[in-house]
């Protein structure tokens, strides 16, 4: 266990400090109900498009994503290159225009807007509770994680965190949740650059790095180059740590479980519907997409790092045992029976890779450092938290409880209630937090959440938006046998080595998978086209909407946006010829 | 539609980033013969350099914040949206 010293706490409190401040000055500015979900919409484009990626960097991306690198290598920047980018630039360019000048306050009233109140009805729910239990995976990540590393008590510091998130949503609602996002962004920014830097050079740099990778690579029966790179192993899925082919990372990973997340889920969206303008709001997700670009490097290669370095360099400071069942600096998973390392049924050592970023910190960062490092692992957690809680009082307050409990309220009203939702929202997240601690890996759970619920989504959103003669009725039997499609696969697919259950495999074992997220990925897929298929044979068969009320809510009945006069810099096609310009070549270089 | 004035993000950021910079640069001058402390971070001061950066990173946000400051607080294009939408009854709905 490492202990902080006073300088790591004072650094903790000036943050704490600054965020709080923030809520405070911003509770002047907070009178309407539109202040409060949608910020008024009056967020300049720079300031949406880092709320926009940072309410996605919680406990999921910088845990999650350092894990995966040291399971996967650089491989997992395909859940950015191949997977984020292209969806953010295509919500940009295509969607945005239908979000924002529908004039909607939510994802799911566009759903009404264009469909009916039954679609956008299953949307809201699974939306909320979907958003409740995130939030309490990542609070209870957060706890575990500061109870293992400092031995912070676990419900002490879920609730100050809580208490603190409640404290600036409540007095400046989202205006004071996007200002937290984007002070988050450059505090892990900060807090991890020179971690990488750190990291590398005691490495040897990345060919230092790659040759240590390559024996990890041969030690787990790959060949040597199958960490460090992206695309060259991708051909068969035994022959990559990630245990997917091509076709089932491009499709489910790259199409349908991202366009599903970053076109379609409103924590994200909603950063783009508080902009000041619609040339603002289709400008925020690509303004996102170029820090995100380079994300892979702040939060991947930390994970990789941990496994070509040791503890031995740091002498008398390491506070960490140095023991034979490392794994570079990451070490085992515990058996709470036998206080040992966790040895799984093939009689391998369980490795605990969550830990891989956090050990990063501890190894490489003196004291002063240190205390920023945890400062912005502690934002990423907060900022999630905080992300999940606004999208949660809008979708409850707008699509729940003025459209089904309380209709023709006063504004005052619903001012109010979205107040008291961030209330019981993270009084049930707390809960979610306690159920949660029966769950082990955190990502593997939301891929599979996103792909029952998601991945039929956005086959719902394209063709809405895309083809005039869906119906609501299509809609919603689409989506409803989109998720039954996703529960079906799942339930007759299991990964290799997984054990019929949680996993998959409960109605009997038909299809093995090299990988559970390969079985994720394929799910994803058998959901989207099932819900894609539905909802077109059930459009046809139901009565069409007339063309006039579909104005402004689907591509061919809706003016082209007109490009008012703007720098170069500034235009949407512009923007988006860049990020994916960068992207490919980034994808050549790492191949 | 909304009148109070809001402050300009880049205040709090730049104050956050400055004070932060300030006690690890301090800190770092302070420490910078420790050995024992500096040995993980491959014997550079990573207190004193990466605070300095830090500082340099505040200034520069408080000083655009602060210049942002004294013109009018909300732009031209999210006035005229919430113009719109207070036109069209958005907020009660």
């Amino acid at each position: 266990m490492t202990h902080l010293t006073p300088i790591d706490y004072l650094l903790m409190l000036v943050y704490f400090a600054v965020v709080l401040s923030v809520g405070w000055m911003l509770r002047r500015s907070t009178k309407t109900s539109t202040d409060f979900f949608l910020s008024g919409r009056s967020i300049p484009s720079w300031v949406a498009g880092l709320a926009f990626i940072s309410a996605n960097l919680g406990a999921q991306e910088v845990i999650g994503m350092g894990a995966s690198g040291a399971k996967y290598g650089i491989a997992t920047s395909h859940f950015y290159w191949i997977g984020a980018i292209p969806a953010m630039v295509f919500v940009g360019l295509f969607m945005m225009p239908f979000y924002y000048g529908s004039r909607a306050r939510s994802v799911p009233e566009y759903l009404k807007l264009r469909y009916d109140e039954k679609t956008r009805t299953l949307n809201a729910v699974s939306f909320a509770v979907m958003t409740i239990m995130s939030s309490g995976i990542s609070m209870y990540a957060m706890g575990k994680l500061f109870n293992l590393l400092l031995g912070w008590s676990f419900d002490l510091s879920m609730l100050v965190a809580a208490v603190i998130v409640l404290a600036y949503i409540f007095l400046g609602g989202l205006t004071s949740a996007i200002y937290n996002e984007v002070i988050q962004f450059f505090l892990i920014v900060f807090g991890f650059a020179p971690l990488v830097f750190l990291g590398l050079r005691a490495a040897g740099g990345w060919s230092g790095l790659q040759v240590k990778l390559a024996e990890v690579s041969v030690q787990r029966g790959f060949q040597p180059g199958a960490m460090t790179h992206a695309w060259r192993y991708m051909g068969d899925p035994s022959q990559n740590p990630i245990g997917v082919e091509w076709f089932g990372l491009v499709m489910g990973l790259g199409f349908v479980l991202s366009f599903g997340y970053w076109c379609t889920d409103f924590l994200v969206v909603q950063r783009a519907m508080a902009s000041e303008s619609m040339a603002a709001a289709r400008r925020t997700p690509l303004i996102a997409a170029l820090p995100k670009v380079l994300f892979p490097f702040l939060v991947i290669l930390p994970g990789m790092i941990a496994l070509g370095v040791d503890w031995h360099s740091v002498g008398a400071g390491a506070q960490h045992a140095v023991s034979a069942a490392n794994l570079g600096i990451i070490p085992p998973k515990i058996d709470a029976a036998t206080g040992g390392p966790l040895i799984d049924q093939a009689g391998h050592v369980v490795m605990d890779y969550d830990l891989s970023v956090p050990m990063m910190l501890i190894r490489f960062f003196p004291s002063g450092m240190l205390g920023l490092g945890l400062t912005a692992l502690l934002a990423s957690f907060m900022s999630g938290m905080a992300g999940n809680v606004t999208a949660f009082n809008t979708v409850w307050t707008y699509d729940i409880y003025q459209s089904h409990i309380k209709k023709g309220a006063s504004d005052e009203h619903y001012l109010w209630m979205g107040r008291a939702a961030t209330v019981f929202g993270i009084a049930l997240s707390i809960a979610a937090a306690y159920v949660a601690a029966s769950f082990n890996n955190i990502m593997d759970l939301l891929q599979l959440v996103f792909a029952f619920v998601n991945a039929p989504l956005f086959a719902t959103f394209a063709l809405g938006m895309f083809w005039k003669r869906t119906t609501g009725h299509g809609a919603f039997i689409g989506l409803i046998s989109g998720t039954l499609a996703a529960a079906i696969h799942h339930g007759i697919s299991l990964a290799a080595g997984s054990v019929p259950g949680v996993k998959g495999g409960y109605f009997g074992t038909h299809i093995v998978y090299r990988s559970e997220l390969g079985q994720t990925f394929w799910t994803a897929i058998a959901a989207w086209v099932t819900c894609f298929v539905v909802t077109i044979i059930v459009s046809l068969m139901t009565r069409p909407r007339p063309e006039q009320e579909l104005v402004g809510l689907v591509y061919s009945m809706t003016p082209k946006p007109v490009e008012t006069v703007q720098a170069w810099y500034e235009k949407p096609a512009v923007l988006a010829v860049i990020v994916l310009t960068v992207t490919l070549a980034l994808n050549i270089i790492f191949f | 539609m909304s009148t109070a004035a809001r402050f300009d993000i880049r205040i709090p950021i730049g104050t956050l980033f400055s004070l932060l910079g300030v006690i690890l640069a301090i800190y770092g001058v302070a420490t910078r013969t420790d050995i024992g402390l500096y040995g993980r971070s491959e014997n550079i001061v990573i207190n004193l350099w990466w605070g300095l950066i830090m500082i340099v990173f505040g200034a520069g946000m408080l000083y655009f914040g602060l210049r942002a400051h004294k013109r009018p607080l909300h732009s031209a294009a999210g006035e005229a949206t919430e113009a719109r939408e207070h036109r069209l009854g958005l907020e009660r709905e």
